[in-house]
């Protein structure tokens, strides 16, 4: 299914490459550089193109081109899904995915490719599995090892392989019995110049990070589950219960996993956390332009807004800015005209603003368009749909385990028209 | 990219790894194969320490022979007779007690795919088949399969295909998947896998246990089983009802195809498929997966062809976001057009409206495509749009904004005078070569309206010893001989110096004999002339159906979950990126491959008065893309007119796949329909282009070039015709 897999870095060098079947000769990337240089950003080389003996599938993340070739015809989501797996994997097991990374991996990397694929095929792919085979590298275990000579290879047949669930090992012992669960949403919105919402969604993922001893058996409610409208589970939620009880009842991997991830569209009211007042103006013939921006919080719940950093790429014609804000730091690169504010926590008494003028080219007209703003922004302690935990119930097994959910809304793409 | 030095780093491996002292430490001869490895990665050439590698090879270190193993995988090929010496090792490993060095020997062993050891091999994988563990079935089941594509021409060892078909009970769910796919490669020239009702039911039930990928590859191979009776169909439906609510796209995909080619026989079943994978579509369109976001796009937009409703509440979801990469864009645009309806259009244009000034060109231009596509059921307010973005002077975008209006006037001659009033002054800013095609022929066909008309083809005219495009000089033609017919003191003496430069001074033959012709038929007479430059025009009495009915499911079921569907967007990317946009076709439609750029309203005067000029024409315009071209009146006997709606009348046009153009409105006459069609037949396609007239009798003309074709259309036409006249009747 897949036949090689090339790895370019954004300059256009294959810095990796892993052949499953026969050795496919690097020319082929060739028909890649050509569409990459035609792009003219880096994320615009169309995911798929057609060479005349085979395809090529790639997906960009970290700045990596990962570029599958396929010489049949494939369903492309399985390609890409496996694709985003290896690089979900590559982070899980170094940390970051870059490029240096990969190469001072370069061995452990080889070695869960091998793994992962055989023949073209994916083999083992789930996290839990692979670290069984594979240990991941950390600076205590390479220490230990160049000192006793052990390795990061397991030595013992991965016992989860051959436990009835497939996703949980047997014979799991911990003395802290913990289960924690994480409610993450990101907001993704688009507010148009008036400050009416276009479109409004939830992306909303529940992490969890179980350590429980034995096979235990949970059951997670809901106050208001209506809400969600497309979940989607770890294979270990029991379907049908969801569908006739709105309750999530599984058997969990052991470890860190995602439980289930769900979107809350814009039929359900997306309440927007932040609100923007701007005013950004360029005159005609004048060589200087306004820029007059105020973050305000609203229905936040009474939570703080933190982390906010503001971003906007301002028009070509831009030669400088001169702004002053009442709170946080500012930059503005001349070269690539992004403006970047740093405002950190917003207080409600005193509203962040950045204010001052934008000194433009001499005798260039007017821009075309005003500026988009993006922004980020984190609430703690709040999921901004409104979701809540009702009980957490944990069946078959004896002991008391200890329970927490965090919430926390964060914005995802966040934009603001001007 | 193998640099300075790498001879001496190659030696210095060598030496390192023939000294004893390094060989008796293992942590240091770990080391020293570590580089070996890591410079391999790097890209230089290593293969000459092949032999200390296969002596590193006999080591109880687990990490050391996978290190090893990656090395010889790579330089097997090169030394064959060499890698003889690797087997008795890794045969010796097949008898390891741990089943993970079972498994790793048995894979490398099939891994290094030299033919000269296929008979080494063949004996562990026997016994790696019954092996207790399962890691290691998995493993031989795959070996099998790469040792068949060693020696495809042998003929395949039955025993071992049994043995394989037994495997498919195995406990293990990734042994079981393992063996469909092996079985697939081995089986490939009788067609894959034999699925009877016994193994198909065992996947099913089995499905659950299977990983993702093994899921998706169970369903892919499902889609070869029909199911005896309704009762088994109906079974076999509810137990892949929850899959198609799957978390993961490609098992959702994987099982909407399935079920897609189960319900081929039942509409009703596979169009309520259709409506509950919208939300898991619509899930994946947000995903954070830019290829993934992709993908699903493209598949939405196959899914529209059937249930056009489907998205129409969730037109929002395709809004543009600021930082997406062009093409997804592009692909959200074409869905944006699909879904405009009469409450949406102002929020809809609004938008694309902001995309037309985007940065990336492709994008502007392909958002002032959609709003003129738009412009055909909503035209004055796209062409107030699009008249205000001439203001802008953007060289791509007035070229784009011009491209679009010609488009746009051909199906809605009623927003000429707007289009006439805004061509001024465009010809300073439109640079390439399409944009200034679609500008002449706007000025030869509305010339007499545009008051700046002649000055500026006397511009072109002064230019074109410049020109280096034959197709703006044809087109430069026809427009200043269109003007001279209605402005002639203005144009005389241009055209005389145009033809006079053409027939002697160029040298590309196209445009010189379309000059000739010109010439000749000034000859003729103005009348003459007349008649053959203003053929006809669009007539403003037809109504464009902008909607178009409903495809069944079954046209596109089979490209679902395929690269068909993203593969078109490839090509147009490409087209679009290469600096000169295609000229917009009237009619989109995604899966004709045939070029269609004849039906646009470009240069071609559609239906043809002449026959014999006609194709002199034809053939002159349309240089290599299609050569012969025939013209050809033929009368269809039939009772009366059909009287119906155009709806009906398209719907069963559509069931024999000719596809209606444009209609005049019922009940006026002269009552016509342009319609057309494509056979395809194993070596050459044919287009068929018709129109068909009621004045009184009835009759066809059309441009066919192949006899047989043109045949079965009139009869199925004419049958179409009897069917709606006599119920109507």
């Amino acid at each position: 299914m897949i036949h090689s897999l090339f790895l370019v870095n954004a300059s256009g060098d294959i810095f990796l490459e892993k052949h499953w079947k026969s050795v496919v000769s690097r020319s082929v990337c060739d028909y890649f550089f050509e569409a990459q240089e035609r792009a003219t950003e880096p994320e615009n080389v169309p995911p798929v193109i057609p060479t005349p003996h085979h395809y090529l599938i790639s997906v960009l993340r970290h700045r990596i081109y990962f570029v599958a070739v396929i010489q049949s015809e494939v369903p492309p989501l399985f390609v890409i899904e496996f694709l985003h797996r290896v690089v979900d994997t590559f982070q899980d097991y170094f940390g970051v995915c870059t490029e240096a990374a990969i190469k001072d991996n370069v061995v452990v990397v080889y070695e869960l490719l091998e793994e992962m694929l055989d023949n073209g095929f994916p083999l083992a792919t789930e996290s839990n599995i692979l670290k069984e085979l594979i240990k991941p590298p950390t600076i205590l275990r390479t220490m230990v090892n160049t000192i006793t000579g052990s390795t990061n290879v397991g030595e013992q047949l991965p016992t989860g392989q051959l436990s009835v669930v497939p996703w949980r090992r047997t014979g799991v012992k911990y003395t802290n019995n913990e289960a924690y669960f994480d409610v993450v949403e990101e907001i993704d919105a688009i507010i148009d110049k008036s400050g009416s919402t276009i479109t409004a969604e939830i992306q909303g993922v529940i992490d969890a990070c179980v350590k429980l001893t034995g096979m235990p058996d949970l059951t997670l409610s809901f106050m208001n589950p209506r809400l969600l409208d497309d979940v989607s589970f770890h294979p270990c939620v029991r379907f049908k219960r969801w569908e006739a009880e709105r309750i999530l009842s599984f058997i969990p991997p052991d470890g860190n996993f995602r439980l289930l991830s769900y979107h809350v569209s814009s039929q359900n009211l997306v309440a927007i956390p932040v609100y923007v007042k701007h005013n950004i103006t360029f005159r005609e013939g004048s060589s200087q332009g306004r820029f007059d921006l105020t973050l305000g919080p609203k229905q936040t719940m009474g939570k703080a807004v933190e982390s906010v950093l503001v971003s906007s790429q301002l028009p070509r014609g831009v030669l400088n800015t001169n702004l002053n804000p009442s709170q946080g730091t500012y930059t503005f690169d001349p070269v690539t005209k992004l403006l970047t504010w740093d405002v950190g926590k917003i207080n409600p008494q005193k509203l962040p603003s950045l204010k001052g003028s934008m000194s433009l080219q001499a005798g260039a007209s007017k821009p075309d368009e005003n500026p988009t703003i993006n922004i980020q922004f984190k609430i703690q302690q709040m999921a901004i749909s409104g979701l809540k935990v009702n009980r957490l119930d944990m069946y078959g097994e004896k002991y008391k385990p200890f329970k927490g959910i965090k919430y926390m809304t964060k914005a995802g793409k966040f934009q603001v028209r001007t | 990219m193998p640099y300075l030095g790498s001879e001496d780093m190659v030696r210095e491996l060598r030496r390192a790894l023939s000294n004893p002292n390094v060989q008796s430490d293992h942590l240091r001869y770990r080391n020293t194969i570590l580089k070996v490895v890591r410079a391999m990665s790097q890209g230089v050439d290593v293969s000459g320490l092949f032999s200390e590698m296969v002596k590193a090879c006999a080591t109880v270190d687990v990490v050391q022979k996978k290190l090893v193993y990656v090395f010889l995988c790579s330089y097997a090929s090169l030394n064959p007779e060499l890698s003889l010496l690797v087997i008795n090792t890794l045969r010796k490993d097949c008898q390891d007690p741990n089943p993970m060095v079972r498994s790793l020997a048995l894979r490398n062993m099939t891994n290094l795919r030299l033919p000269s050891l296929v008979e080494y091999v063949e004996q562990p994988l026997t016994a790696g088949l019954r092996d207790r563990a399962a890691c290691v079935r998995r493993v031989a089941v795959l070996g099998w399969a790469k040792l068949h594509k060693l020696q495809a021409s042998s003929d395949i060892d039955a025993a071992v295909v049994n043995e394989l078909y037994s495997l498919l009970r195995d406990p293990d769910p990734v042994v079981m998947v393992n063996c469909l796919r092996a079985l697939e490669e081995i089986l490939k020239e009788e067609g894959g896998v034999a699925i009877n009702k016994p193994i198909a039911h065992h996947l099913l039930n089995r499905l659950k246990e299977c990983d993702v990928w093994g899921q998706c590859e169970v369903l892919k191979i499902l889609e070869r089983y029909r199911p005896q009776s309704e009762d088994e169909l109906f079974d076999i439906l509810s137990l892949l009802d929850p899959s198609l609510l799957s978390p993961h796209p490609p098992v959702m995909a994987a099982t909407l195809s399935l079920f897609l080619s189960l319900c081929s026989g039942l509409p009703a079943a596979s169009l309520s498929a259709l409506e509950r994978v919208r939300g898991p579509l619509l899930a994946a369109c947000g995903s954070a997966s830019r290829e993934m976001r992709f993908t699903a796009l493209c598949h939405i937009q196959l899914l529209l062809r059937s249930l056009p409703g489907l998205m129409g509440a969730h037109y929002k979801r395709f809004f543009c976001g600021y930082a997406e990469p062009a093409y997804i864009k592009q692909r959200k645009m074409q869905l944006l057009v699909e879904l405009v309806n009469d409450e949406n259009v102002a929020l809809v244009l609004d938008e694309l409206k902001g995309y037309c000034t985007d940065v990336n060109t492709d994008t502007a231009q392909a958002a002032i495509s959609a709003i003129g596509r738009i412009g055909r059921s909503y035209s004055d307010r796209c062409l107030e749009i699009l008249t205000g973005l001439l203001g802008l002077k953007q060289e791509h975008i007035t070229s784009a904004v011009v491209q679009t209006v010609r488009d746009l006037v051909w199906v809605c001659p009623q927003c000429s005078e707007a289009v006439c009033l805004a061509l001024e002054g465009c010809e300073e800013t439109v640079q390439d070569s399409q944009g200034r095609q679609a500008l002449l022929w706007l000025l030869g066909v509305y010339g007499e309206r545009v008051s700046s008309a002649p000055y500026v083809l006397e511009v072109f005219i002064d230019g074109l010893r410049s020109e280096v495009s034959p197709g703006v000089k044809m087109e430069l033609l026809t427009a200043t001989m269109r003007l001279f017919l209605c402005r002639p003191a203005e144009t005389q003496d241009m055209l005389g110096r145009l033809l006079h430069y053409c027939i002697e001074e160029e040298t590309d033959m196209c445009v010189r004999d379309q000059a000739l012709f010109y010439y000749r038929l000034l000859h003729c007479g103005i009348e003459e002339t007349r008649k053959v430059l203003q053929g006809r025009r669009s007539d403003p009495s037809l109504g464009v159906l902008i909607g178009r009915p409903a495809e069944p499911v079954n046209q596109w079921a089979r490209s679902f979950n395929t690269l068909e569907p993203l593969k078109q967007s490839a090509a147009e990317t490409e087209s679009t990126s290469g600096g000169s946009p295609e000229p917009v076709t009237s009619v989109p439609r995604p899966n004709t491959d045939l070029s269609l750029s004849s039906l646009s309203p470009s240069p071609v005067d559609k239906p043809p008065n002449g026959v014999a000029l006609c194709f002199l024409l034809l053939g002159a315009l349309e240089k290599a893309e299609e050569e012969d071209y025939v013209c050809m009146e033929e009368h269809v006997h039939c009772p009366a007119p059909p009287r119906c709606s155009p709806q009906s009348l398209q719907a069963a046009l559509q069931l024999v796949n000719v596809q209606t153009l444009a209609f005049t409105p019922p009940q006026t006459l002269p009552w016509r329909v342009y319609l057309y069609t494509h056979t395809r037949n194993t070596h050459r396609s044919t287009l068929i282009l018709g129109e068909l007239l009621y004045t009184g009798e009835e009759r066809v003309k059309k441009q066919p070039r192949d006899d047989t074709a043109l045949k079965g259309f009139l009869s199925i036409l004419a049958t179409v015709l009897h069917t709606l006249s006599s119920e109507r009747a």
